[in-house]
Parts: structure tokens; C-alpha cells; sequence
């Protein structure tokens, strides 16, 4: 990465809050991305990296959902404060985004070809008949057997992966430049999964569409991100490249999540757990979030922590970390 | 292994069911479980492998008689399940219990939790009421929720705490087999693992036998002593644990195995070593059912069906060509972390443990 290029989005600040709540439902969200660069949102439910995708989208569930705060620069313009027409002249064009359900996002009564026409004629100006030939174009791209056929076809004549493969196709029929994927291939089994992951990648690497993926499954990250934000209760805890996340997990909430995964390679012992459960979207802790459930809370965790540099682009928001300087000598940990 | 080993089991069990019943002509027919032959021991982990559609819920709900065969026999304890009568049945469901994945449906929003958990108790006239709810603030204390939430509705607890109610539940009139049907596939990482360590106490501390039916093969090859791959319908390995992971013998598997991805930077990327969907399950293919995916298929894949045979003792497959082809397992799959990453998970643990000693749950 050339730290000088120009991000393609820069997200500042980004807030949501449910109406009426006391704190904020994602809290000063802020992120970059690199053309063609995959950046991975990892969380459990309720972590609010859904919202986050659906907030740069301009698709939020608003009421009860409201941005609150920050700014999103996609090639400069801020998506957050775009006026309504304009956010749909970017969104489905150079901006599209798949989700995890692919039968409730396709509609059930338009041919497969005609979903995927109807993008490229919106956005391109185009005739039926060149629409339909890009979406043709787009359903051999993506590795559906017998394409043309399928263009006639409706979504529920289709089997989970194929219908996934299709949203794929109507995502990139514009050649966008960032893909949204909201949890593409939580639904499917895993060797299908496996064939979705792959053709993402390789159409990522042929199109240099730069890609948010959004997942729970660190698997998958591993398999997919040049670059990690890990998502707690509304925060970004621990962010930087793929490797650092891996090899250098600093927040306790990264530690507990990869100690708690069971190993494929050999059998583990009892399983290591993270106690109790995340907090609800309306009732969020003062301070740090994770504090109540975290091995090595102290005193300061009271207060919230801001992301800080443990090295290169990896930042971490914790007080502690790195835990092996601070537990061994329990004390108070002085703000970074 | 005498008989008396065996706790449960299935000799040439099947099921069928009629998708589409036109008003002349054939009804179409999908054979979710054709001929499935296994043996549970007693006081095993057993899982049950295979992705949608492959009839592993179809075999977990035979093996414990919710639905009926088609044809083939369930033994328990030696006696044939599909024999006896209603009264007999019922007396049997005190020792085959079941757990749903979806905690959020398999329980009666309308009653408490208390009332939940007696209900089977109350269903096989154990104890009096007094006794039952005595044995209902218990279990709800072994299973890490408290005696207090007895008086609420399920919908006042978090998906973790409903499938530990769903576990209590199952668990009231002490069991000798639990089913447990993708227990902690709708949960959260870290959820999760609270209920895999929950469901191994229990096991141990209630001496159960436990069958797992799951698609997530961490969690199996952290809970099971032995995995059943099943593909279509069929099974189509049966091996330990250990050697299935480490020495798959079926193709089916070792793709299986290939298509997880490690969560680990560097560690080996997923493989796609087969292509496009299952095939429709209502008109299997001739042969070997995997053979229209298999990467190493052969002219007589496509013709001769392939039995379930031992290659080693405890390791069976049904692969024609099992003795010659060399699979990979998932042994070299993960490289350690580096010493100071393993350091902090030490840390963690050490931290969790300390925890858990100073405030007991």
C-alpha cells in the first residue's frame, strides 16, 4: 500500500444511534480504504458493522436509525451529506453491495437477467439490448453454468450459491469501485462458500474493485483482508493489515475471540471463553465497552480508550494492551 | 467391542419423502436417508457431518424415533424402537432426548422457564411438584443460568441462555442419549464456545452419550470421538476423529476439510476441489453419488455403487477407490502462532482462570 495514494473512502467519525437511546449505536467509526484493497469488519452480532455498511450506502433503517455524526469521502464527496438523487446516481454504479440472503434481496418476480439489466440501463443509459447482452456478460463472469439460459430464469429456480453468484453479477455490472458484502457466505455450505470466496477474489483482482467485507467468521478474514477492523459494541477495538491482526492480536476482545475458536489441526482442551454476552444496542456501557467481560479490566477501563499505535498502521483501543508489559506488573496503566 | 457397547443402532434405516404427489401418476419421491447403517457406543460424542440437504436431520429425528422409517430398524439398548407401542415409546423419550438448533423456536413463548424445564419431569410423572420445581432450580443452576429465572419467558434471554434453557430442558429427566441437532450453529464465537464446554460438562457429569449433527467442522473436531460423513442421503465415512482429519479416505471428505478457512494469517487458502451444487437429492446419480463432483472419479464411479466397507478396524468409507488414492487432512493445515502471540493467549487464559476462581458462576 502507498500510504500517499489517495484513500478511495475515507470514513471519519461515522456515529448511529436508535432514537431515544443513551449512547451511540456505532460510536466514532473511522476508517480508510485503498483502491482495489479488501478491508474485513469482523464482530458478533450487534457489533453494528451491518450499520455501518448500510450507513454508507444511505440505506439505514431511518427512524429509528439516524447518523449522528462524521463524514464518509468517497472520491472526495462526503456519501453521509449527499443529496438523495445524487446518492442513487453513485449507489448500484460505483458503489454496490451484496448481502447475506440472497433470495430476500433478489426480486422474486423478475427474471435474473432482466435484475441485472435493469442496473446497467438505470445507470448506463443504454438500450435493452445491450443491457441484456452486459448482463449475460456478467452471469458467464461469475461462473453460473449455462448463462443464457439462466437470464430467463427466476431467483427461486436458482440454488443458494447460484443466486448468490448472481448478485455478485448485478453488483459488478457497473464496474464499481468499492463492493459492499454483507456476510456473503454465512448462508452457504462450506464448499460453497469455498467457490464463492474464490471467484470474489479473482474478480476483485481482475476488476480492482476495492471490497468491505463484513463477517463474523475469522476464517474468512484470513482468507480475504489485506486489512482488519475488528467491531465491539458500536467501536472499532483493534484495527490495522491482515497480518498484525493475526500475529499481534492486542485487544483482549481479539485474543478472546481467537482462543475461543476450536483449532482444526488438533484437538484443543477445554475451550477458552469470553464470560457473559455483548451489550444491548440501547444500553451501552460508559467506557470501554468490552470492560465488563474482559480478563484485565482495572480501574482506568472506566474511561473510554481512544485508538493508539502500537506499531505501523495497527492501532488498538485498549488501556492495557500490550497486556504482557501492563498484567504481569498489575497497576495502573497510564493513558497512552 | 461386545453388544453391550453398542447404546443405539440404525441397520439399513431410511426415509423417503413425497415432494410432489400429482393426481395420476408417480409421486416424486426425495430419499433423504437411504440405507444408513451405524452404530452409537455408549458414552461416545458421535457427529454427524454433511452439508444442507444431505439428510443428517432427517437421521438425527429416525434415531430417536420423532419421525418413522421408511424402512430398517432402530435398536436402543438392543430393543427395536419402531416396535413398540405408544406407552412403551413414551417410556423410551425419557432416555432420547433432543436439542434444536434455533432456540429462538424450539421453545413455548408462552410458558416460563421454569415450567419449560418441569415439563417433561410433569410429562413422566417424576416427583411432585415441589420435587419438580426443586429439579428445575437446579438444572437451571447447572447450566449457568439461576434458580430465579425460573418465573421468566424465554423471549427475556439472549440466544446463548435459551439454548442453555433448550440444554436444561432436555437434560431434566436424565437421559441416556442426547441429540443434538446444530446446537450452537445460531450462536456467536464466543457464545459458542460457553455452550461447547457446557455441553461436555454435562456429558461427563450426567454420563451421557451425545450425537451431534453440525456443518461446522471445528467445533466437531474439537467435541466428537468419532465423525460420520454423510453425502446424499448415504454415509459415506465413518473414522475416529483423529484419523479423519488427519487421513481422510473419501474424496467427499477431504474436500470437505479443504474448503474450511483456518483462521490464520499464512495458513493454507481454501481449495476448491469441487465444483457447482450438490445434485438434486429427489434424482441422485447412478454409481458412486458423489461421482458428478468427485475429482478423481473413474469410468466405474459411474456405475458401481460403492458399499460402506472397513479399510482399518474403526475407519470405514465408501469409496472405490480408497486404497489407492492419497488425501489430504487438515494435519499441516495450521502453523503455531509466534511465541509472543502464543504469550498473550496464555495470558487470556491464565486471566479467564483466575476469574472464574475468584467469582464463581
Amino acid at each position: 500500500m502507498t500510504p500517499d495514494a489517495p484513500p478511495l473512502l475515507e470514513v471519519r467519525n461515522l456515529s448511529i444511534r436508535v432514537a431515544n437511546a443513551r449512547s451511540n449505536l456505532v460510536d466514532d467509526v473511522s476508517f480508510s480504504l485503498q483502491p482495489g484493497r479488501t478491508l474485513c469488519i469482523v464482530g458478533e452480532s450487534g457489533c453494528g458493522k451491518s450499520q455501518t455498511a448500510l450507513a454508507l450506502m444511505g440505506l439505514l433503517a431511518s427512524p429509528p436509525l439516524s447518523v449522528t455524526g462524521g463524514t464518509a469521502l468517497f472520491n472526495g464527496r462526503d456519501l453521509l451529506s449527499l443529496p438523495q438523487a445524487e446518492k442513487q446516481r453513485i449507489r448500484g454504479d460505483r458503489m454496490a453491495m451484496i448481502f447475506q440472503e440472497p433470495m430476500s434481496s433478489l426480486n422474486p418476480v423478475l427474471r435474473i437477467g432482466e435484475q441485472i439489466a435493469e442496473a446497467v440501463r438505470r445507470h448506463r443509459g443504454v438500450s435493452n439490448s445491450v443491457a441484456r447482452a452486459r448482463a449475460l456478460e456478467m452471469l458467464e463472469k461469475v461462473r453460473i453454468p449455462a448463462a443464457g439460459k439462466r437470464l430467463d430464469e427466476f431467483p427461486h429456480q436458482l440454488s443458494g450459491g447460484m443466486r448468490q453468484r448472481a448478485m455478485i453479477a448485478m453488483a459488478l455490472a457497473n464496474d464499481p469501485e468499492l463492493l459492499l458484502a454483507d456476510e456473503p457466505t454465512t448462508a452457504l455450505d462450506v464448499t460453497i462458500q469455498a467457490q464463492i470466496l474464490d471467484l470474489m477474489r479473482t474478480l476483485q483482482a481482475e476488476l480492482g474493485t476495492a471490497m468491505i467485507l463484513i463477517t463474523h467468521d475469522l476464517g474468512v478474514v484470513a482468507e480475504m483482508a489485506d486489512e482488519v477492523a475488528v467491531m465491539y459494541a458500536g467501536r472499532i477495538v483493534e484495527i490495522g493489515a491482515t497480518q498484525d491482526i493475526f500475529d499481534d492480536p492486542q485487544h483482549p476482545y481479539t485474543i478472546g475471540l481467537m482462543s475461543s475458536m476450536p483449532a482444526l489441526g488438533r484437538r484443543s482442551e477445554r475451550l477458552v471463553t469470553i464470560p457473559g454476552r455483548v451489550p444491548s444496542a440501547t444500553d451501552m456501557p460508559d467506557g470501554c465497552r468490552f470492560a465488563s467481560r474482559c480478563p484485565f479490566r482495572i480501574g482506568i477501563c472506566a474511561r473510554t480508550p481512544e485508538l493508539s499505535n502500537p506499531g505501523g498502521s495497527h492501532r488498538v483501543a485498549c488501556w492495557r494492551a500490550p497486556i504482557e508489559e501492563t498484567y504481569l506488573q498489575p497497576q495502573e496503566a497510564q493513558p497512552a | 467391542m461386545t453388544r453391550n457397547d453398542i447404546i443405539l443402532e440404525a441397520r439399513g434405516l431410511k426415509r423417503r419423502f413425497v415432494t410432489h404427489k400429482p393426481l395420476f401418476g408417480k409421486p416424486t419421491e426425495v430419499r433423504a436417508v437411504d440405507g444408513v447403517d451405524l452404530q452409537v457406543r455408549r458414552g461416545e460424542t458421535l457427529a454427524i457431518v454433511g452439508e444442507s440437504g444431505c439428510g443428517k436431520s432427517t437421521l438425527a429425528r429416525l434415531l430417536v424415533r420423532l419421525i418413522e422409517p421408511s424402512g430398517g430398524t432402530v435398536h436402543y439398548e438392543g430393543r427395536e424402537i419402531g416396535a413398540l407401542g405408544d406407552a412403551a415409546m413414551r417410556g423410551l423419550r425419557r432416555d432420547l432426548q433432543f436439542i434444536f438448533q434455533d432456540p429462538f423456536a424450539s421453545l413455548n413463548p408462552r410458558m416460563t422457564v421454569g415450567a419449560l424445564i418441569e415439563e417433561p419431569l410433569r410429562a413422566h410423572g417424576i416427583g411432585d411438584a415441589a420435587a419438580r420445581r426443586d429439579q428445575a432450580a437446579q438444572m437451571l443452576t447447572r447450566v449457568g443460568l439461576s434458580p430465579r429465572h425460573a418465573d421468566r419467558y424465554p423471549h427475556e434471554f439472549s440466544g446463548g441462555q435459551r439454548q442453555r434453557i433448550g440444554i436444561a430442558r432436555a437434560l431434566a429427566c436424565g437421559p441416556k442419549v442426547v441429540i443434538g441437532d446444530e446446537p450452537v450453529s445460531a450462536l456467536d464465537v464466543s457464545i459458542q464456545a460457553q455452550v461447547v464446554n457446557l455441553l461436555e460438562d454435562l456429558k461427563q457429569e450426567f454420563e451421557l452419550t451425545l450425537i451431534v449433527i453440525a456443518h461446522d467442522l471445528s467445533v466437531i473436531r474439537h467435541m466428537a470421538d468419532r465423525v460420520a460423513v454423510m453425502y446424499l442421503g448415504q454415509l459415506v465415512e465413518i473414522a475416529r476423529t483423529e484419523d479423519l482429519f488427519r487421513a481422510p479416505r473419501h474424496p467427499y471428505t477431504e474436500a470437505l476439510l479443504a474448503a474450511i478457512p483456518l483462521p490464520q494469517y499464512g495458513a493454507r487458502k481454501v481449495k476448491v476441489s469441487i465444483e457447482g451444487d450438490p445434485p438434486d437429492p429427489i434424482a441422485p446419480p447412478p454409481g458412486c453419488r458423489f461421482h458428478t463432483r468427485c475429482p478423481y472419479a473413474i469410468a466405474a464411479c459411474q456405475t458401481d455403487r460403492p458399499a460402506l466397507r472397513d479399510l482399518e478396524p474403526g475407519h470405514s468409507v465408501a469409496c472405490l477407490r480408497a486404497e489407492e488414492l492419497d488425501l489430504t487432512g487438515t494435519a499441516d493445515a495450521e502453523r503455531s502462532h509466534n511465541p509472543a502471540t502464543e504469550r498473550r493467549f496464555r495470558l487470556y487464559r491464565e486471566a479467564r482462570h483466575e476469574e472464574l476462581q475468584s467469582t464463581p458462576t
